[in-house]
């Protein structure tokens, strides 16, 4: 009994030790940038790895003023924003009905939804530059916002319409044997009871739309329209010589975002890997 | 993907009720099936997007099969794919195992791993052009360090690395991703199994295969489809690190099509291989599901 723990703790001390290097090594480039940030080009340079010999903040401020960095923020957040609920509100709606009602054409329509499942966005890109053209939403946030959130209608249906259907629709046929309408009904009792796989989707959708880069590139042209993915490929096309400048620009991009996850850790992975085991 | 489900009874019947669904279909029909179908027509004509298009039959298509560099890009997107499916799925399915435990610091570790996936593929790519730049990149710095100096490599600038160095840079954005797929599903697998197989002597390397391995297929088959339908959208990390070159080196059908639409202003040959692009992932896919639905799948 005693060798058995024995070689139990001799297996988890390789685990540990092979699990450890594995992140730190894959870890270790954010670290990296986050120092190398804090240096003069000379420096990183010179010592790429240890501790800067002294911690330049004024970096930050010069790449955050340089790059427009705060518009590029406030970019993003408006359209990831509005995108995000835009999507979840439609999707829920849509789900709830795919999957506790019955209308003309129901099958159809949800088969039609899935195609977007297995489309590439790039497919649609050229097209979709012209219609939007035509409606006057070129360069404009609207055009990130709407074709953001339409691509990404199928997923969070398709997911919503398993959570829909894996509940069963007790309480809402009490609630319409009472009286109640469809509408109260699905604003009453089935929104509050999907809400935790809202919230999830919500999340799933944030990180996707915040880090879109394809529409972002071709539907905007105005410098003060941009959000953070194109606006770091410019920052990083003009300066790509100016290394601490472009860690800089990196680190305030990313480290939020990092520490935001670090705080949703659970909520982020579980919503992330719902999105392929359902 | 999901299975059947049995449906429920409705709780209520009528044409009314597609108001549910209109808003979220005004949208989709707009910004994805409108110009879904307007790709199919724009194929067939010659268009900059500015004057009226005009019809040219099949021109574009027989230019598409005959253009060296798109040709490429599918070479280019395949391999890409296999990287990913060794450096992406497998190197996360073995992680999945090294990092299932409960003790100290493991989930710290599997959160580590999992962040990049939350990092927008730009600054991943921005990120690793520096770590892979010559002259003072992490990676060249650590072998010269090491006394490797020979290998230090342009990387991201010769034709012989660019791909590979991307697929590598892919599978440390995407690896996470795939380790919690099969962590999530090596949690549910019954601690007895791997406890019996214990005391009848078996190893866990013999273990993972045995056991693990073949209770993770259903998990195995929506990975590889993930990798297929994600690779062949693949445009961030090419774009961003490479843009298709050196000398086409790392061109993909997205990077492509972007290229000739936007940069040459031939949107009806581009839209043409948007359409060759929908159609051989709609096939693959087809196919693989398929193939795939034949096996038994294993429960527990």
């Amino acid at each position: 009994m005693m060798s058995a723990i024995e070689r139990r703790t001799a297996g988890e001390w390789l685990q540990l030790v092979a699990g450890g290097a594995v992140v730190g090594a894959m870890f270790y480039p954010a670290v990296w940038m986050v120092l190398s940030a804090f240096k003069s080009n000379r420096e990183i340079f010179k010592h790429p790895f240890g501790l800067p010999a002294e911690w330049r903040w004024a970096n930050f401020a010069e790449a955050w003023d340089k790059g427009g960095l705060g518009g590029l923020y406030v970019n993003s957040i408006l359209v990831t924003a509005t995108a995000v609920t835009l999507t979840v509100g439609l999707a829920t709606a849509a789900a709830f009905a795919f999957s506790r009602l019955e209308f003309p054409g129901r099958r159809w329509l949800y088969r039609l939804l899935l195609i977007g499942l297995l489309l590439p966005p790039p497919v649609v890109a050229i097209p979709l530059f012209t219609i939007l053209r035509d409606m006057g939403l070129l360069n404009t946030l609207w055009a990130l916002i709407l074709s953001g959130s339409a691509w990404s209608l199928s997923l969070t249906i398709f997911i919503l319409h398993g959570t829909f259907n894996a509940i069963r629709p007790d309480m809402e046929e009490a609630a319409m044997l009472d009286g109640a309408n469809v509408w109260q009904v699905f604003r009453d009792i089935s929104v509050p009871m999907v809400w935790p796989s809202m919230l999830t989707l919500a999340i799933v959708n944030t990180i996707s739309i915040w880090n879109e880069l394809m529409f972002a590139l071709l539907f905007v042209v105005d410098d003060d329209k941009r959000t953070l993915p194109v606006g770091l490929i410019r920052f990083f096309g003009r300066y790509s010589t100016d290394y601490a400048m472009v860690f800089a620009a990196l680190t305030i991009t990313t480290v939020p975002i990092l520490a935001l996850y670090f705080l949703l850790q659970r909520h982020v992975i579980a919503g992330l890997s719902a999105t392929a085991m359902d | 993907m999901a299975g059947r489900e049995t449906r429920a009874q409705p709780i209520a019947t009528g044409a009314a009720n597609l108001l549910f669904v209109a808003p979220a279909f005004l949208l989709f029909g707009l910004f994805v099936l409108l110009p879904l179908i307007s790709s199919v027509f724009y194929a067939f004509t010659s268009w900059s997007g500015y004057s009226a298009a005009e019809w040219v039959g099949l021109a574009n298509f027989r230019r598409a099969l005959a253009d060296p560099v798109h040709l490429a890009s599918y070479l280019h997107v395949t391999l890409y794919i296999l990287g990913t499916l060794v450096l992406e799925v497998s190197f996360g399915l073995v992680m999945a195992v090294v990092l299932n435990s409960d003790r100290l610091g493991f989930s710290l570790m599997r959160g580590m791993f999992f962040s990049p996936m939350v990092l927008s593929m730009t600054a991943a790519g921005v990120l690793w052009a520096f770590v892979l730049d010559y002259r003072l990149g992490l990676l060249n710095s650590v072998l010269r360090g090491l006394g490797l100096a020979d290998w230090a490599l342009p990387w991201l600038s010769q034709s012989s690395t660019a791909l590979i160095a991307i697929m590598f840079v892919s599978g440390w954005r995407f690896a996470g991703f795939y380790m919690i797929i099969f962590f999530a599903a090596l949690r549910r697998i019954p601690r007895n199994i791997h406890e019996a197989a214990t005391l009848d002597g078996a190893g866990p390397v013999k273990q993972f295969f045995t056991i693990t391995l073949p209770l993770l297929r259903q998990q195995m088959l929506t990975c590889v489809l993930l990798a297929i339908t994600g690779g062949f959208a693949g445009f961030d990390l090419f774009f961003t690190m490479t843009n298709g070159g050196p000398f086409n080196a790392t061109e993909v059908p997205a990077t492509w099509i972007i290229r000739q639409g936007f940069d040459n202003n031939q949107l009806g040959y581009a839209t043409a291989m948007t359409v060759i692009l929908a159609v051989v992932v709609l096939v693959v896919s087809v196919i693989y599901l398929r193939v795939t639905e034949r096996g038994d799948d294993v429960r527990y």
